[in-house]
């Protein structure tokens, strides 16, 4: 005798039930596939650091060791290292100094590692535009710095690469060659500037490793990354290459057109952390720019780090203390709806 | 510094970075290069150093290439193809790299940068559409790789070819609209971006006998107004050439030579490419100069009109 129970479950299970079902699952899952990968993922924290330097002739190595200690970096930690800086030099123009990052804060970031004993520190870069890395090297100020201090300065540009398979898997590059250089340093310290981008909305210590790619594999511009994507390839660079360390000169950024043609502004800050993806996120706050409008740091939320204000502890300055708003061009599609309310 | 001691300055240097196995290395002691062999063979011979010592580094870049003609910056990175015109120049007048020079300039006419049709909503000034040579396969073409291949093409007879014409339009296409080039980016977002020397003297050495003095007036005297602020081989090098291969070579070029050299216990040794870029440069100035990819141009008149 047939059980009422399962005569009822047969009854209910019509073929049109089952269609429906597979359509209502269809469409949850859909939704699912809708709500952005981030929601997902296992929330990080981290630290970032605002330090007020009005201008550049104060003492920013004091800054800098500041910030570093209010991290929580033990001065162990980097004592022995071979730290490798990492400025943004793109090109030159006179009365333009806003386009890269300035060499006194360079100069603070040499003497607050080699303070906390770092064995060497170096500053390395492969701009972009400029196949003369040495021209941009001596026309932003850098190489009277660096000769003055005797630290070595070598062009990422004409390095032989090494290949890593491609971490991030963003692209559809399959490895990336980074310069022979980065095997005999310990730490990679992004040093930026705080920039908006007319590609890729701002442009602050991820960004900033586009000049760790050899031109002559990737070209000037590194158009390849371009064709991969630009979001897609600051992620993948960022997940292979893991800098240790971001140090973004906002003591006069630049808004409007950057990452080259536009104005200065003066914000007299330095932003610092272990995390890139939370030291950009605090950077855009500080700019007036929502981090989860930002594409890449949107996407880099809780995988390469967290860019939610909750998520990171600010120490130094509040970021309400030293907003200062960028201004941002409308008819610039990357600048659009990037205002933090 | 004479013209003479410049040219004995130029074997000795290079003669430290010949490679046992042949081939040029980027630096003393350094590791063999196929851009930086090319330079070096360019400006050895431009210096009147023997050919017969250039054969085993001509042979080594024979070597290097692979079977579609391509010649790349080492054996992994297949896309990075942009000294193929190099070592065409290279080989240029060696009856034992006829057959890898054919090859090779087969290749570059074969291949070409990515490009697509102006859109309504493109930012960047430039009509992507036409063709030039990109730095690294599946890229656009930009300002310094299209004159170097069309250098290699217009030195080895084929300046009239299709492919040249089109990059002749396409550098002229890039010029910015107050003179000089730059990467290859005119305006983006409204704003004209900004010249640089070196990308400036390349186009310039590409166009030269290409196209009549006024298409081109703008950008020599921008270069004309920086050569003298240059401190730096690439800069400077490429300045010079273009200067050259328009016959405004500079009176002061040999102390601007002088100086630059000087600086090398600033910045430490040049890179090999830079210093025989620099070099070449140098060497531009002299009437009847040996500089192989200006005799094709310099002092002639424009083989064609190119509108």
């Amino acid at each position: 005798m047939a059980d009422p129970q399962n005569k009822k479950m047969e009854w209910t299970m019509t073929r049109r039930d089952v269609l429906l079902a597979a359509a209502a699952g269809l469409v949850i899952g859909s939704g699912l596939l809708l709500v952005p990968k981030r929601y997902f993922r296992m929330p990080q924290r981290s630290q970032a650091f605002v330090g007020k330097v009005e201008h550049y002739q104060l003492d920013i190595a004091a800054t800098i060791s500041r910030g570093i200690r209010e991290l929580g970096i033990f001065p162990e930690e980097i004592k022995g290292k071979r730290i490798l800086l990492k400025p943004n030099l793109v090109e030159t123009a006179l009365g333009a100094p806003h386009i890269n990052t300035h060499p006194l804060v360079l100069r603070g970031a040499i003497e607050a590692f080699l303070g906390f004993g770092a064995a060497s520190v170096m500053v390395a870069e492969g701009p972009g535009h400029r196949r003369d890395t040495l021209a941009v090297y001596e026309e932003s100020g850098l190489a009277n710095v660096l000769t003055e201090d005797r630290i070595p300065f070598h062009d990422l540009n004409y390095i032989s690469g090494y290949e890593l398979p491609n971490a991030g898997r963003q692209s559809s590059m399959r490895t990336l060659t980074f310069p022979g250089l980065f095997k005999e340093v310990d730490w990679i310290v992004s040093v930026a500037k705080m920039k908006t981008h007319h590609w890729a909305g701002a442009t602050l210590s991820m960004k900033n490793l586009f000049g760790v790619m050899p031109g002559i594999y990737y070209g000037w511009p590194k158009n390849v990354l371009h064709y991969a994507g630009i979001e897609n390839s600051i992620l993948d660079i960022n997940a292979t290459l893991k800098p240790h360390f971001a140090i973004v000169d906002g003591i006069v950024g630049m808004e409007g057109d950057g990452p080259i043609m536009g104005d200065p502004k003066k914000v007299g800050v330095l932003v610092m952390g272990r995390n890139l993806a939370a030291v950009d996120a605090t950077c855009c706050r500080i700019m007036g720019i929502d981090p989860y409008k930002v594409s890449y740091l949107e996407r880099a939320d809780n995988w390469l780090g967290p860019i939610s204000e909750a998520a990171i502890e600010q120490r130094g300055e509040s970021i309400t203390s030293v907003r200062t708003n960028f201004n941002l061009i409308e008819t610039i599609p990357a600048h659009q709806g990037l205002r933090l309310a | 510094m004479e013209s003479s001691r410049l040219k004995r300055v130029t074997r000795e240097t290079l003669s430290q970075r010949f490679l046992t196995e042949g081939g040029i290395a980027d630096r003393v002691h350094g590791q063999f290069r196929t851009d930086a062999t090319a330079w070096g063979i360019l400006a050895f011979h431009a210096a009147g150093g023997n050919s017969e010592n250039l054969e085993r580094h001509r042979a080594r870049l024979v070597q290097e290439q692979d079977k579609d003609g391509r010649l790349c910056v080492d054996r992994e990175h297949t896309d990075s193809y942009w000294p193929t015109a190099l070592a065409i120049l290279a080989w240029q007048n060696s009856a034992s790299s006829h057959e890898a020079q054919n090859r090779a300039i087969r290749f570059l006419i074969e291949t070409t940068g990515v490009h697509r049709p102006r859109q309504w909503f493109d930012a960047a000034g430039h009509d992507p559409l036409l063709k030039g040579w990109p730095w690294i396969d599946g890229t656009h073409s930009w300002i310094e790789p299209t004159a170097l291949n069309v250098l290699a093409l217009k030195v080895t007879g084929h300046a009239q070819h299709e492919r040249v014409l089109e990059a002749i339009r396409m550098i002229l296409d890039r010029q910015l609209p107050h003179g000089g080039w730059n990467y290859g980016s005119t305006y983006v977002f409204g704003r004209e971006h900004l010249p640089m020397p070196e990308s400036t003297g390349a186009a310039l050495t590409g166009l030269a006998g290409m196209v009549g003095q006024e298409k081109v007036a703008q950008s020599l005297a921008y270069l004309q107004g920086e050569a003298a602020r240059l401190r730096t081989p690439i800069s400077l090098g490429w300045t010079l050439l273009g200067l050259a291969a328009w016959d405004c070579w500079p009176s002061d070029g040999l102390a601007l030579v002088e100086r630059c050299l000087a600086s090398q216990s600033r910045y430490g040794e040049y890179d090999t490419s830079a210093l025989c870029l620099l070099l070449l440069g140098a060497l531009a100035g002299e009437k009847g100069n040996n500089v192989t990819f200006l005799a094709s141009s310099s002092g002639r008149p424009p083989a064609l009109a190119v509108s």
